[in-house]
């Protein structure tokens, strides 16, 4: 396992710049998921580590060795493919021989690690079938496999579960948290899923338009995203954005919604004026009174441990309400609701960002 | 579907049917008639009406033509060159179709483009050329010099590329990150992934070797050096045409041929599907 750098790098297909100086380090041992939407630069910064787009200026350091201008599989690292990319025509025994093979490692120690990686993902009945005579889930094994063998510095992973049917997917998940803890290895895992991100990741990286909005651990990026974007992005159901204006002096603001409800701020701004306030549905409680403000209950969906109302203010406004698992809470009924204050962010039209105080922080 | 559509489908169906086995029937004919010819004694072969089955049957021409011939030489010419045209088709156009469809080099645009023009270009054009320049090599009459203007064979190269075009990127990489060499990727990825293309592209070219006429005959001009198909044009005598015996030496060498194909029809027709594609 190694410590991975990279800085200032840069990235451009043709004339575009996808990746403009760009740093990010990821701690010996550590679990980094980049995290983001279709498009938004994870895949070219995770091929950039393995060696399979150029990086056009800037430096990759893996374990301490410059690395940039190494070939791919000079680089110590080992790539999970998707769609797996195992070769159809060798057994599975083959494919993970495969890349010892090309180095002219000992044959015995080829087949020790082969039957070890096949010992530790619980495949060793599989090891002389062909990739066509396994399922989903055994090949996203075998391609673990593949990379287990090669014992590498950090293994690369580009959204592997995505094949997957739901169930499964939850499964290997868990596998995959269990095999980071075994095996301790550097992992860089990209997906577009947030519930993979938060329950894998010791820190992630959240990447908009091929830029890092933030860097933080799991909870982090939850409780305090660092912009409209990460506090829009995860979570689900995602954050109610209301339009409000704040008044008021520094020490006590005040912010109007857009139904003329008034809710008690205590975050410090810098002006008052037009700001969007970001609240998880979690903190916008069905109450008795109204506490905040009330609305219209247009859907009602009962998730068993709690249910989620979706509700509109009066001047129309949508909103994600959360109530017990067991609410009476109908589509059409009037509800109640009131803010948990210290779950309160604000965003303002320069894209900074404010946080309530908590208690515990 | 009403009794009566039902009833003119049937029919359609079987007009159909019957059509496809008459075309067969004209088309095998010529085929049968050869064969049975071969086994007939000479004067039945020209009286003047149709016998679908010799009233003597022989071998006598067989006989002939396997002791009096040449054939036996002829047919070592014909696999010889047939083989080697296979070979050194398939393995160049193997290379070529892989660096034009995964390597990165300068000039692979006018190199394709290239490949395609020579496509467009009928091998007769080139025949005079051909011929000068095995001459000047002192190439006439040997094995190479049939073999080499046979292997400007464009389709394979295409074929591959094609093919090759086709296999998702992921595998390369994965390729890429395990350390493979452009050869190994070649050989021990894309080739087997495509086993299919390979063994297709060899049995077409084998056959269209082994029934080349026009070079080899331009090519070779002394009797032990003749292919087969080349060959058979010399089983007369002073004294005229031997109808049978010429059908003899024409069965004897499309047998091959007709082995080939019925060993492995699937693959032969799967061959002229893939070539006849990319004609389209
Ligand atoms: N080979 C390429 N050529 C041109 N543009 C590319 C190429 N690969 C990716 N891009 C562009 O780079 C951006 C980031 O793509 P990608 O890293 O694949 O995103 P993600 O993996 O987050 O979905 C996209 O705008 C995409 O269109
Ligand atoms: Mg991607």
């Amino acid at each position: 396992m190694a410590d991975i750098a990279l800085t200032n790098v840069s990235k451009s297909f043709g004339e575009v710049r996808v990746i403009d100086d760009l740093s990010l380090s990821v701690a010996a041992g550590e679990f980094v998921v980049f995290l983001g939407p279709s498009g938004s630069g994870k895949s070219t910064l995770l091929r950039m580590i393995a060696g399979l787009e150029t990086i056009d200026s800037g430096t990759l350091t893996i374990g301490g060795r410059q690395c940039q201008a190494l070939a791919p599989g000079q680089r110590n690292v080992a790539m999970v493919f998707q769609n797996y990319a195992l070769y159809p025509h060798m057994t599975v025994r083959d494919n993970m021989a495969f890349g010892l093979k090309n180095i002219h490692m000992a044959s015995d120690e080829i087949a020790r690690r082969v039957n070890e990686a096949a010992r530790i993902l619980e495949m060793e009945a599989l090891l002389d079938r062909r990739p066509s005579q396994l399922s989903g889930g055994q090949r996203q094994r075998v391609a673990i496999g593949r990379a287990i063998v090669k014992e590498p510095a950090a293994f690369l992973f580009d959204e592997p579960l995505s094949n997957l049917d739901a169930a499964l997917r939850v499964r290997t998940r868990v596998e995959l948290a269990e095999l980071h803890q075994r095996i301790r290895s550097t992992m860089i895992y990209v997906t577009h899923d947030q519930t993979e991100a938060m329950t894998l990741a010791d820190r992630i990286v959240v990447l908009n338009n091929c830029r890092i909005e933030q860097i933080g651990t799991p909870m982090e990026v939850y409780s305090n995203p660092a912009s409209r974007f990460v506090a829009g992005f995860i979570g689900s159901p995602a954050m109610n954005f209301l339009k409000v204006e704040l008044s008021g002096n520094d020490e006590a603001k005040l912010a109007r919604l857009g139904d003329g409800s008034k809710v008690d701020m205590n975050i410090r701004v810098p002006a008052s004026g037009s700001y969007e306030l970001g609240i998880r549905p979690e903190a916008v409680r069905v109450s008795e009174r109204a506490d905040t403000t009330s609305g219209k209950a247009t859907v009602v969906e009962h998730l068993g441990d709690r249910t989620l109302v979706y509700m509109q203010l009066a001047d129309g406004t949508p909103i994600i309400a959360q109530d017990g698992g067991r609410s009476q809470v109908s589509p059409g009924d009037v509800v109640n609701v009131s803010f948990d204050t210290s779950e309160l962010h604000l965003f303002d039209a320069d894209g900074k960002t404010y946080h309530a105080d908590r208690q515990d922080a | 579907m009403t009794a009566d559509a039902a009833r003119r489908a049937n029919l359609v169906g079987a007009l159909i049917t019957i059509f496809t086995v008459i075309c067969a029937v004209v088309w095998c004919f010529p085929l049968y008639w050869g064969v049975i010819s071969s086994l007939k004694p000479e004067d039945e072969v020209v009286r003047p009406y149709i016998e679908l089955w010799p009233e003597t049957p022989t071998l006598r021409h067989y006989v002939f033509a396997l002791t009096e011939t040449q054939i036996g030489t002829w047919y070592i010419n014909s696999i010889v060159t047939a083989v080697g045209v296979t070979i050194l088709t398939v393995s160049s156009s193997m290379f070529a179709g892989y660096a034009i469809s995964q390597l990165r080099f300068p000039g692979r645009r006018p190199l394709w483009w290239l490949i395609l023009a020579s496509f467009m270009v009928p091998t007769q054009v080139l025949i005079i050329n051909h011929f000068v320049l095995m001459a000047n090599m002192g190439l006439l009459n040997t094995w190479a010099g049939i073999i080499l203007p046979q292997l400007i064979h464009p389709v394979a190269i295409i074929v591959y590329k094609q093919f090759f075009d086709q296999v998702p990127s992921d595998f390369r990489e994965a390729a890429v990150m395990d350390n493979a060499s452009e050869l190994a990727i070649l050989f021990k990825v894309y080739v087997p992934m495509n086993w299919g293309v390979t063994t297709a592209l060899s049995i077409v070219t084998f056959i269209w070797a082994w029934n080349a006429f026009l070079w080899p005959f331009l090519a070779v001009t002394k009797t032990e050096m003749m292919t087969i198909t080349v060959g058979i044009t010399q089983v007369w005598d002073a004294f005229g045409v031997y109808y049978a015996r010429q059908l003899t030496a024409a069965t004897l060498a499309g047998l091959p041929v007709a082995l080939v194909y019925l060993l492995f029809q699937r693959r032969v027709t799967q061959a002229i599907t893939l070539s006849a594609g990319i004609k389209g």
